[in-house]
């Protein structure tokens, strides 16, 4: 009896879960294909016709759009490149030395990466508009990297450390450099955690608010500020718009979440609180 | 294990040099800066302690030091519950597993500003769906009028976001508790929940403890969500110390007392953060880290 109710419960709290999870994303991807009147009916609509009149909309009255999808995309491969680049020589040093000073370093490298953005952006303001970096695509790669490289050099120390010491040593007797046996023998064997780390640094520049809120005015613009910028003065019909701006912002991260899940829990479990 | 030699350094180099200039400086020079009258970070003239005097003598700082307290704490205690309950619920067991743990996940993908507009939409009083059934309900949230409200529906979208992270936090911490401790409570004939209350919980007890501290660094960044749903608003009666930081700097340029305001959030931090640091401490002495 008590069976029973136990796996009702769990069958119960899956579909909580389920629910709670994917509702309102998947909100979000059928009102783009739903006509604009039929968004917020009430009762809502289950049964309509898909369209993709939104999507039409959004590439006709929207360009902006996809301006600034453009620059999400450089901003975000840029700051993916850049940290896991920075991050793998990190954390090859964090992996294959020790001592005092490696290990101060390594602590402060995780201290300083709590400090709250908003209030690194206080002295940066005058620095980057008097370097004339204001609305440019480098003053967010490097922002976005800077807040990322600790969390990345841990996860490919960790990473790093899997791969037998033996086979640097043997390579150093065949007379390699040390740069020779970053790049010939740990790079090929480290794939899996510089794919790990790039996701977490992807994601992040893909979806991040208050930096460019902060340091892009309309040339480096990125996709989440201006969707930002238009759900504040929405008005009637353009919510269709929105919607399918919203998806095409969303879906090409929410496939990579979804597929690569086991790489972004293998990367949070190697990287952050092992402790 | 070798000592660092030059290449070590040329190449830990590049990430310290970015850690160097883009945070550590500048998070020293907002001290300077709290020091100083400022428009928008230039023109400083020395004035002490003044900018702190002035951030305590503001009621809408106090105000969102006191929003921020309840907003953050109910945020890490619900997601820590929610996130222990889920991650109990799955290491017991169940069909489809990585399905289920993907499908947790997808909250991760979204960004702040399509999280907050799709909630802002669900939740509209007059057209959302879940806003309007709740209204039927008699449990409508007034969020755009009602501070507390509106304050409490910051709080579900923080948890919904951030809740896969603090699931897979505690789900790693469960998995880690070896196998043969619960083949021992089976065979003493435990059940299912003395199983969790005598084993599971006490062993994930340091997990917990890290992931509330953890949660509670994040959680204190607060901005956006707060931002995109009300602005602050009404009569920054719904402003958190970010937001009102935000405020103070890049709607009225008063760096100098964004600056103060910003020390006291890193203070505030480093108090939360010193916690974490020493676990961290003790794990890489074990080698664990």
């Amino acid at each position: 009896m008590s069976d029973i109710v136990a796996r009702t419960l769990k069958i119960l709290t899956i579909v909580v879960i389920a629910v709670w999870s994917l509702f309102p994303i998947a909100f979000v991807v059928v009102s783009s294909i739903k006509p604009p009147g039929d968004i917020f009916a009430y009762p809502p609509k289950w049964l309509f016709t898909p369209t993709l009149q939104n999507y039409v909309d959004l590439w006709l009255e929207f360009g902006e759009f996809f301006q600034t999808l453009g620059n999400s995309i450089i901003v975000s491969i840029g700051a993916t490149v850049f940290t896991t680049a920075v991050g793998f020589m990190a954390g090859y040093v964090y992996s294959r030395y020790s001592g005092r000073l490696i290990a101060a370093s390594a602590l402060y490298m995780i201290a300083i990466r709590l400090l709250p953005p908003i209030v690194v952006t206080l002295p940066l303001f005058p620095i980057v508009s008097w370097l004339r970096l204001s609305d440019t695509h480098i003053v967010l790669i490097l922002l976005y990297s800077a807040f990322w490289v600790s969390l990345v050099t841990v996860i490919l120390k960790t990473f790093i450390d899997e791969i037998p010491r033996e086979l640097d040593e043997a390579a150093e007797i065949d007379g390699a450099s040390q740069w020779q046996i970053l790049m010939r023998v740990i790079l090929p064997l480290t794939a899996q955690g510089l794919a790990a780390g790039a996701i977490f640094v992807f994601i992040f520049a893909w979806n991040e608010f208050l930096f460019a809120l902060i340091f892009t005015t309309s040339q480096a613009k990125t996709a989440p500020l201006v969707l930002s910028e238009v759900m504040d003065a929405i008005y009637g019909t353009s919510w269709g718009v929105l919607f399918a701006g919203v998806t095409v912002q969303l879906l090409p991260v929410l496939l990579l979440v979804i597929l690569a899940n086991r790489l972004i829990v293998a990367g949070l479990t190697a990287g952050s609180v092992k402790g | 294990m070798k000592t660092p030699d030059r290449g070590a350094f040329l190449l830990a180099a590049p990430a310290h040099l970015l850690l160097a200039l883009t945070i550590t400086i500048p998070a020293v020079y907002i001290l300077w800066l709290s020091l100083n009258d400022s428009t928008f970070g230039t023109q400083l003239t020395f004035v002490g302690l003044s900018n702190y005097f002035d951030v305590f003598a503001d009621p809408s700082f106090w105000n969102a030091a006191k929003n921020t307290f309840f907003v953050v704490n109910g945020i890490v205690y619900v997601e820590i519950l929610l996130a222990t309950l889920i991650a109990a619920v799955l290491v017991s067991g169940v069909p489809f597993r990585p399905v289920l743990i993907a499908i947790i996940l997808v909250p991760y993908a979204a960004s702040e500003v399509v999280t907050v507009l799709v909630w802002k939409s669900l939740m509209n009083p007059s057209y959302g769906m879940i806003g309007r059934t709740l209204i039927d309900l008699g449990m409508g949230l007034n969020w755009s009028v009602s501070p507390s409200d509106a304050l409490v529906l910051v709080g579900i979208i923080s948890v919904w976001q951030h809740l896969p992270f603090s699931f897979l936090l505690i789900y790693a911490g469960m998995m880690a508790i070896p196998k043969s401790l619960y083949e021992a409570a089976a065979i003493d004939g435990a059940g299912a929940i003395q199983t969790f209350f005598k084993v599971t919980l006490p062993l994930l007890v340091p997990t917990i403890l890290v992931a509330i501290i953890f949660r509670f660094v994040f959680a204190f960044r607060l901005f956006s969500e707060v931002w995109l749903l009300t602005g602050g608003g009404p009569a920054r009666m719904t402003e958190v110390l970010a937001v009102y930081l935000y405020r103070d700097a890049y709607r009225t340029g008063d760096f100098g007392a964004a600056a103060a305001t910003g020390w006291l959030m890193v203070v505030g931090t480093l108090l939360f953060a010193s916690v974490y640091l020493w676990f961290m401490h003790r794990g890489m002495r074990n080698g664990n880290v």
